[in-house]
């Protein structure tokens, strides 16, 4: 499926109506209206235009796919999480429950939002901003297929991609910490802290073992690293780094065993604490978007991204290899304890370090010994 | 941390496979097990419902047949949510029945077990809730069943009941008991004789009844009530013959009898009728007090049976 085509094929339809209606119906109009009109048709159906609103469109598209896809992962996952605990999950709305996340949406939005007396007031409006605006900035670089992907207005895909979605994803803990210093509460600080605190551990590991990829495929693009794992999913001579970069990940996107910021146990919600309403429902959808974008990001690093016999479309590809590795994040957070901050600090410097650099030490012979 | 102990067993080494791996494979596993064997343990309500044991003790429900009106349903609710009804009944005529008060009820089944004739009941219904308090309060008429099945009668035991409107205290039933425990003992005042009945020696064998010229014995089934029951203790001076306790009576226990030499003369010369009072059969009382409640004059008096030594009025 070629989203870029589409998109293009559907606004060029608008935009030759639209220069229809310009140049064609109002520049009938006699001097000096009418040429005015019909510059304004023709400018509208050239290239520059049409490219545009191709790109407009292509992301909305992608984001709405991703939104649906994040309500089916939060639907898969609170469904998991019940038959863990052995009970039944969301059961009333909709076949199965599915559509209590919309539900639970709607309820949000007619909640009244409080801002505590003595917050900071602009942080705390930006905050919300940066991590949900950030997190969507993820989807902007990873394709699902060759086809379905953010393109430039020529049709070609972004070069350093892989390195564009980490950057924005580490922008999080920065409004994480935003958010925690202006709610003016303990706990939101705390939580801020532990944030700021947990990316010094996992963000150095995690890019070293992403670096062992780059090393193998030679790009920082995402169709570049896939294609190259058209033989062999990298997770097979990489294990050491995929397991590496699979703790990291979960650490990144903020999931139990490693939900630190967010730990209901000890910190009321964590950062979360002061925000309500549908800004609190933000921030959780955004949780899990930012899940599902690092799903996709290991799938496609590790598992071969669309790789996979042709029968099935790529996209479905790609989509049930992220999902299985959602449902491995949800044993994880079934079965393991959150972990201290000075533990979280522990494994990332002295245990994972070491590791991912014996990964890359790993990359770097495989690399020499011509395998790859 | 290998040595740390915890209630005196070892805890599990703090390594990889112990902290993280056993546990997911643990919880993977349980999870199949629980997904693909087994049902999980929530019920959903409106639509599964619990199977409930047979002495769940929910909703009340009341026979109007077997109900004699007692109230001793009422007397021994603890939170008192239990209340008499008077009600016209198109074949029962006037009768009085008791109605639950949800609200209140803790559904402590003491109704159940004090009830002598096993009609007020409880079922395994346990949807009460209503929209205001009204709708807690269930009336006779809301927890009337007539055709419920008693699925835990009482212990019953067939003995002797005696009418005393038919009997003219010939004796003849003492005469014939195996054991002898029927003793014909005179009502004081009134002349005549009534055969006394010791229930607890009486073995059902129903001679007595058979023997009765006028049928005034019956054989009849009565329930063991596991309660100590009070019984009436009559003082005859107090006694104006009023009808009151007869009347209030649900087991049909009390009669009136007439006091010969009680006449007295009017001015003009007629005789009044002779006064009355009331004569007791416990062989059938089942102490419920109402007779004791009715009474005006302070004549009736509910003693526990175990501190009952005879008494006057028998």
């Amino acid at each position: 499926m070629d989203l870029f085509a589409i998109s293009y094929g559907i606004s060029k339809f608008i935009m030759d109506i639209v220069d229809f209606i310009f140049s064609g119906i109002l520049g009938l109009i006699p001097e000096p209206v009418g040429p005015f009109f019909t510059g304004i048709g023709t400018w509208c159906a050239s290239v520059g235009v049409v490219s545009f609103l191709a790109m407009i469109l292509e992301a909305l598209i992608i984001i709405i796919f991703a939104l649906v896809n994040v309500i089916i992962l939060i639907w898969i996952e609170r469904k998991v999480l019940a038959r863990v605990m052995d009970s039944r999950g969301p059961f009333y709305v909709g076949p199965l429950g599915f559509f209590q996340n919309v539900a639970d949406g709607a309820k949000l939005f007619v909640k009244q939002i409080i801002k505590p007396a003595k917050s900071d007031k602009f942080g705390y409006q930006v905050a919300p901003i940066i991590f949900v605006a950030s997190s969507f900035l993820i989807l902007a670089a990873i394709p699902l297929s060759p086809g379905f992907g953010i393109k430039d207005g020529y049709g070609n895909a972004i070069p350093g991609g892989i390195l564009f979605a980490f950057a924005v994803f580490a922008i999080a803990p920065f409004s994480i910490l935003i958010a925690g210093w202006s709610e003016n509460n303990k706990y939101t600080l705390i939580g801020g802290m532990r944030s700021a605190a947990q990316m010094m551990s996992y963000e150095i590991p995690m890019l070293l073992s992403v670096a062992s990829v780059f090393l193998l495929a030679g790009s920082f693009s995402f169709e570049d690293v896939v294609n190259a794992q058209q033989d062999m999913w990298y997770a097979i001579p990489l294990f050491l780094g995929f397991l590496i970069f699979f703790i990291c990940i979960i650490a990144e996107v903020e999931r139990l065993p490693f939900d630190l910021p967010e730990a209901e146990a000890e910190l009321v919600e964590g950062w979360t604490t002061e925000y309500s309403g549908m800004r609190f429902g933000f921030f959780m959808f955004t949780e899990y978007l930012r899940g599902y974008a690092g799903c996709g990001i290991a799938t496609a690093l590790f598992l071969g991204g669309w790789q996979g016999p042709s029968i099935i479309p790529d996209e479905i590809w790609f989509l049930s290899k992220a999902y299985i590795v959602f449902l491995v994040f949800i044993f994880v957070r079934a079965a393991l304890p959150r972990i201290r901050t000075d533990q979280i600090l522990d494994l990332g410097w002295k245990r994972l370090l070491p590791l991912a650099m014996i990964n890359l030490v790993i990359a770097v012979a495989l690399k020499t010994a011509g395998w790859f | 941390m290998a040595d740390q102990t915890c209630g005196g067993q070892k805890t599990e080494k703090a390594t990889l496979t112990g902290l993280v791996i056993k546990p997911i494979w643990a919880t993977f596993v349980q999870t199949m097990r629980d997904t693909f064997a087994g049902r999980p343990n929530t019920v959903l309500y409106p639509k599964e419902r619990l199977v409930l044991p047979d002495r769940y003790r929910g909703k009340h429900v009341l026979s109007f047949t077997r109900c004699i009106g007692c109230s001793q349903c009422v007397d021994i609710c603890p939170n008192e949510c239990m209340f008499m009804k008077k009600i016209e009944d198109p074949v029962l005529g006037k009768i009085e029945r008791p109605g639950v008060d949800y609200a209140r009820c803790l559904f402590c089944g003491l109704c159940v077990d004090i009830c002598p004739t096993d009609a007020i009941l409880e079922t395994a219904e346990y949807e009460l809730s209503s929209y205001d308090r009204d709708g807690m309060k269930y009336q006779p008429e809301d927890i009337r069943n007539d055709n419920y099945q008693v699925k835990e009668p009482k212990a019953s035991v067939v003995l002797p009941s005696l009418d005393l409107d038919k009997c003219k205290g010939r004796g003849e039933c003492a005469k014939v008991c195996p054991v002898r425990c029927i003793t014909m003992a005179e009502v004081e005042k009134t002349g005549r004789k009534k055969p006394e009945i010791d229930l607890a020696a009486c073995t059902s064998c129903g001679k007595c009844a058979e023997a009765c010229p006028e049928k005034a014995l019956e054989m009849k089934s009565r329930l063991i009530v596991m309660f100590e029951r009070p019984l009436p203790k009559f003082t005859l001076a107090s006694c104006t013959g009023c009808s009151l306790c007869m009347k209030g009576c649900p087991a049909d226990a009390i009669y009136m009898m007439e006091m010969p030499g009680t006449e007295k003369k009017k001015a003009d010369g007629t005789m009044t009728k002779a006064k009355k009072r009331a004569v007791f059969v416990l062989e059938k009382c089942v102490g419920c007090s109402r007779c004791a409640r009715a009474c005006k004059f302070k004549s009736i008096e509910m003693v526990p049976e175990s501190q009952y030594k005879g008494g006057a009025g028998r």
